[in-house]
């Protein structure tokens, strides 16, 4: 394998991972959150490659296919909910819709 | 299979499919035809007895056992028991008086009961007792034997509180329940040791290993068994059921607490002979226990008013004679005295339930008397049934009877000539209870009160022909029943009753014939006490004191309050007031009152915030990473 | 060469990876975090080729950078101006707390790469060259993982049919003016 090592891939993958959980955290955006989460699946997925590269076994790729699906998912359900706030005049904040508060 | 198999298998599932056939069938058939189906199916079941009774008879003497098994209903190791019937002359005697003493008295029912409101349940219920009772007779292994031994409690159960609007009907039921439930769990823990012991529950095997065991052990599987018989056959001390279980319809009482279910204990005994005659001690108990409650329920008798209690304990009495018959090894008379029993006091019952039936539910015999007029046919019956009880020849009490009264003096020793006194004293107090009753009844000036008089006069005579030919076939049986043994002439049933069970006394022609004349003269003497007492108008208990004793029945009920039901309710009540409520129910409440408050607290970390919820994912996350690599 | 050529490009595409990445989550308008996402999953689609997934690479062009970010910038088009997210911080413990738990989580996965770096990931497996192209994947799918893919599909299916619920307008009493709105 010519170029940089799988574990310089990982490394990438953990700095994008955190970012994106950064992302999550920090921002009240609904918009941005549900960004930062399709950042943090896509760190998961270049994981799975490059462990798949590693171990020469396609079965990460297989999987990363899968996690790319179930992101498809999410985001339609994510942006199916944000279009639902908006319909029903509600802010635009996470911290403000905390009405399953206990 | 066999042919004498199958005469029994239909004999044992006829009366199961008449039970199931009236319960399906519900209101779409009509009062009438419930009663024909219990009554044909268990005619059914007589035919099926009778056929597997000649074919065993056409059998070579000594191979007149006949195993059969449907199916292995629970296998567990080595250990199987089998859905299985023994088929031999003991238990076809039984099968023979079971299914036809049955059908004729669930066909008098027809007419006893004809108008009541639930009739079919009533012979639904009839038929499952029928049924039950085969198959405990028809069992070819023990465990077998404890399903129809329960079942014929249930039946009883069920038709002593047929009439369930009456409260004494459903304590008298719940009561002979509970007292048949001691019985069958003795019974049960008997078989549990023989398991344990044996390791099988086929009779053969465990007669077989029966030897090889400790006596301690022995002992204990006897004292079990007898608890059990003991307790259906009402003898002393679990005696006490049987009484108030007149409350039930008098078809019932006849039928179930007289010729059939009452003697399963004598027939156990016969039946188990082996397992007892490994423990002497608990056999000659069995014979002591029934000389005791002969005489107690034959005193007893002398006192009560209700007409069906006295023939009650006059049941509880003869029982006590096939006990002792049983306990001092004459099995070949005990079984011949149950089956004479059988035919004679179904008679004196279903004589007993024209003469309710007559006057409307009335069974006090203070207000009866100078029947004889009205109802000249059952009058005859009754007066027949009275005599074999009494055992004047040559009815079939006679014979019966004083076979097992000889047996006790051929044992001889102290025990033998106790039981021998006890068994004389008995046939003198027969005598007297049973004539007592008679004169009661029949003799006398007429005390019906208006209402009687007047449905006399509306002409209404002795009961429907479905309740005089059962009656009149049951006095020709109790008159000639007793003719299968005669000593000294010949001794058929006895000999054929033996083949299961060898006796362990033969009493001699000369014992048999001297036994006779003394017990034949008590029994007059007290035929003759009865009617002195009669004609004085004076009662058989003149003493004030012991006749107090005996209608409180020997106190037997007052001390069982006092030693069993009492301290029981007491510590009831203690436990709910200071077990149940202060630490049951109160850790209850405190767990309750802890959960909802660790869940008010918990709640709080429920913000809302979905930020904080991710937060805290993260960290958990890292956490989980450090324990993975730790652990690694 | 070859070698120093494949570094450049490493270089190139994680350079373009985490910096589109930290404007994804920096900008406080959600149209351009979009966007910067798409040159996320550009740069990603460049690693992916470089660990010899062709095929997850084109699947990541086309569907995700195609399809799925299209639906995101037609949402954003959709809210216009409420969309907007500057950045409204929240209390600073839970903005501490935040960092405090990305960079641990950071730290984590770089201590346990120095641990497996020396012995484990030397050495790559010895790939044919059919490895990551759509037939192998392909197959894959079709044997071994065929109930994954099976239910993978399903989980498509209900997250189409729950995006169509929750667009649709509820037709209940009272909510007849966001009828006329829309």
């Amino acid at each position: 394998m010519s170029g940089p090592g799988v574990g310089w891939y990982l490394i990438l993958s953990a700095v994008v991972f955190g970012t994106g959980a950064l992302g999550v955290m920090l921002r009240r955006s609904p918009l941005i959150v549900l960004l930062s989460l399709e950042l943090m699946l896509n760190a998961a997925n270049l994981a799975l490659i490059a462990f798949a590269r590693q171990q020469g076994d396609l079965d990460g790729q297989v999987f990363a296919l899968a996690v790319m699906a179930v992101a498809a998912a999410e985001v339609a359900i994510g942006l199916g909910l944000i279009v639902a706030l908006a319909r029903r005049d509600l802010p635009l904040d996470v911290d403000q819709a905390s009405a399953l508060k206990g | 299979m066999n042919a004498a198999v199958t005469g029994a298998w239909v004999c044992l599932l006829a009366p199961l499919a008449g039970a199931l056939a009236i319960t399906l069938a519900g209101e779409r058939i009509s009062r009438r035809t419930a009663g024909w189906i219990s009554t044909l199916t268990t005619f059914v079941a007589f035919a099926g007895a009778l056929d597997a009774f000649i074919r065993l008879w056409a059998r070579n003497h000594g191979d007149r056992e006949v195993l059969s098994t449907a199916y292995t209903w629970l296998a567990a190791g080595d250990f199987e028991v089998g859905f299985q019937i023994l088929v031999d002359p003991l238990s076809t005697v039984m099968m023979l008086v079971v299914s036809g003493v049955g059908g004729l008295i669930v066909w008098y029912s027809m007419g006893y009961m004809a108008g009541d409101d639930e009739e079919r349940r009533y012979f639904a219920y009839m038929s499952l007792f029928v049924f039950s009772m085969l198959l405990l007779v028809e069992a070819g292994n023990f465990l077998l034997l404890l399903v129809g031994w329960g079942l014929v409690g249930l039946a009883s159960y069920l038709l002593i509180g047929f009439w369930h609007e009456r409260a004494e009907a459903v304590a008298a039921a719940k009561k002979a329940f509970v007292v048949n439930a001691f019985g069958d769990a003795t019974f049960a823990l008997a078989l549990v040791l023989l398991v344990w012991e044996t390791g099988t529950l086929e009779y053969p095997s465990v007669f077989e290993r029966v030897d090889g065991l400790s006596s301690t052990i022995v002992t204990l599987v006897a004292l079990g068994l007898l608890g059990g018989a003991v307790a259906k056959s009402a003898q002393i001390p679990l005696h006490t059921w049987l009484p108030d279980a007149m409350e039930g319809p008098t078809p019932v009482s006849a039928l179930i607490h007289a010729a059939t279910m009452v003697t399963a204990g004598v027939y156990l005994l016969v039946r188990t002979s082996p397992v007892f005659e490994a423990a002497v001690e608990i056999q000659h108990l069995a014979a002591i226990l029934g000389a005791v409650t002969l005489v107690a329920a034959g005193l007893i008798a002398l006192v009560q008013w209700d007409i069906k209690r006295v023939i009650a304990y006059s049941t509880m009495s003869q029982i006590g004679y096939m006990f002792l018959a049983a306990g001092i090894g004459a099995y070949g008379y005990a079984i011949f005295h149950l089956m004479t029993h059988a035919f004679f006091k179904a008679l004196l019952f279903m004589s007993a339930g024209v003469v309710i039936h007559h006057l409307h539910g009335e069974q006090d015999i203070r207000r009866m008397g100078g029947l004889r007029a009205v109802l000249p046919r059952t009058h005859v019956a009754f007066g027949v049934g009275t005599l074999a009880l009494v055992g004047i020849p040559p009815l079939a009490g006679f014979w019966s009877k004083d076979g097992i009264i000889a047996s006790a003096l051929a044992t001889g020793g102290v025990l033998g000539w106790s039981l021998y006194l006890a068994a004389l004293v008995g046939a003198l107090l027969t005598g007297m209870y049973a004539l007592r009753l008679y004169f009661a009844v029949w003799q006398g000036p007429p005390r019906e009160t208006e209402d009687e008089a007047h449905t006399h006069a509306s002409g209404q005579s002795e009961g429907p022909l479905s309740m005089l030919v059962p009656v009149g076939v049951l006095t020709c049986l109790s008159t000639i029943g007793g003719l299968l043994v005669v000593p000294g002439l010949w001794k058929p049933f006895e000999h054929w009753v033996e083949e299961s069970a060898e006796a362990l006394v033969h009493p001699t022609v000369a014992q048999d014939y001297a036994t006779s004349v003394v017990a034949v003269a008590l029994g007059l003497v007290g035929v003759w006490l009865a009617r002195r007492a009669f004609e004085h108008g004076r009662q058989l208990v003149t003493d004030p004191t012991a006749w107090r004793i005996l209608e409180r029945k020997l106190y037997v009920d007052e001390l069982y309050d006092a030693v069993f039901y009492r301290p029981a309710a007491a510590l009831a009540v203690t436990l709910r007031q200071d077990v149940e409520g202060p630490v049951v129910e109160r850790s209850l409440d405190e767990i309750g009152a802890g959960t909802l408050h660790a869940g008010g607290e918990l709640s709080r970390a429920q913000s809302g915030l979905l930020r904080t919820y991710a937060i805290t994912v993260a960290f958990a996350v890292s956490v989980l990473v450090v324990v993975f690599v730790a652990v690694r | 060469m070859g070698d120093v050529l494949v570094w450049l490009i490493w270089f190139l595409a994680a350079g373009g990876l985490l910096a589109s990445g930290a404007a994804v989550v920096s900008v406080s308008n959600p149209f351009y975090s979009a966007l910067a996402l798409i040159a996320n999953l550009a740069s990603l689609a460049v690693l992916y080729l470089l660990l010899s997934a062709e095929f997850l690479a084109a699947a990541q062009v086309l569907v995700y950078a195609g399809s799925v970010m299209v639906m995101f910038l037609f949402v954003v088009a959709y809210l216009g101006g409420r969309a907007d997210a500057p950045w409204a911080g929240g209390p600073p413990l839970l903005r501490t707390a935040a960092l405090v738990a990305a960079i641990a989580l950071l730290v984590e996965v770089v201590v346990v790469l120095g641990l497996a770096w020396g012995d484990n990931l030397s050495d790559p497996a010895e790939i044919s060259a059919a490895f990551g192209s759509p037939g192998a994947i392909g197959e894959l799918f079709l044997t071994d993982h065929l109930l994954a893919f099976e239910i993978t599909s399903i989980v498509l299916l209900v997250a189409a049919v729950g995006g169509v619920i929750l667009g649709t307008t509820p037709r209940r009493r009272g909510e007849n003016e966001h009828r006329r709105e829309a």
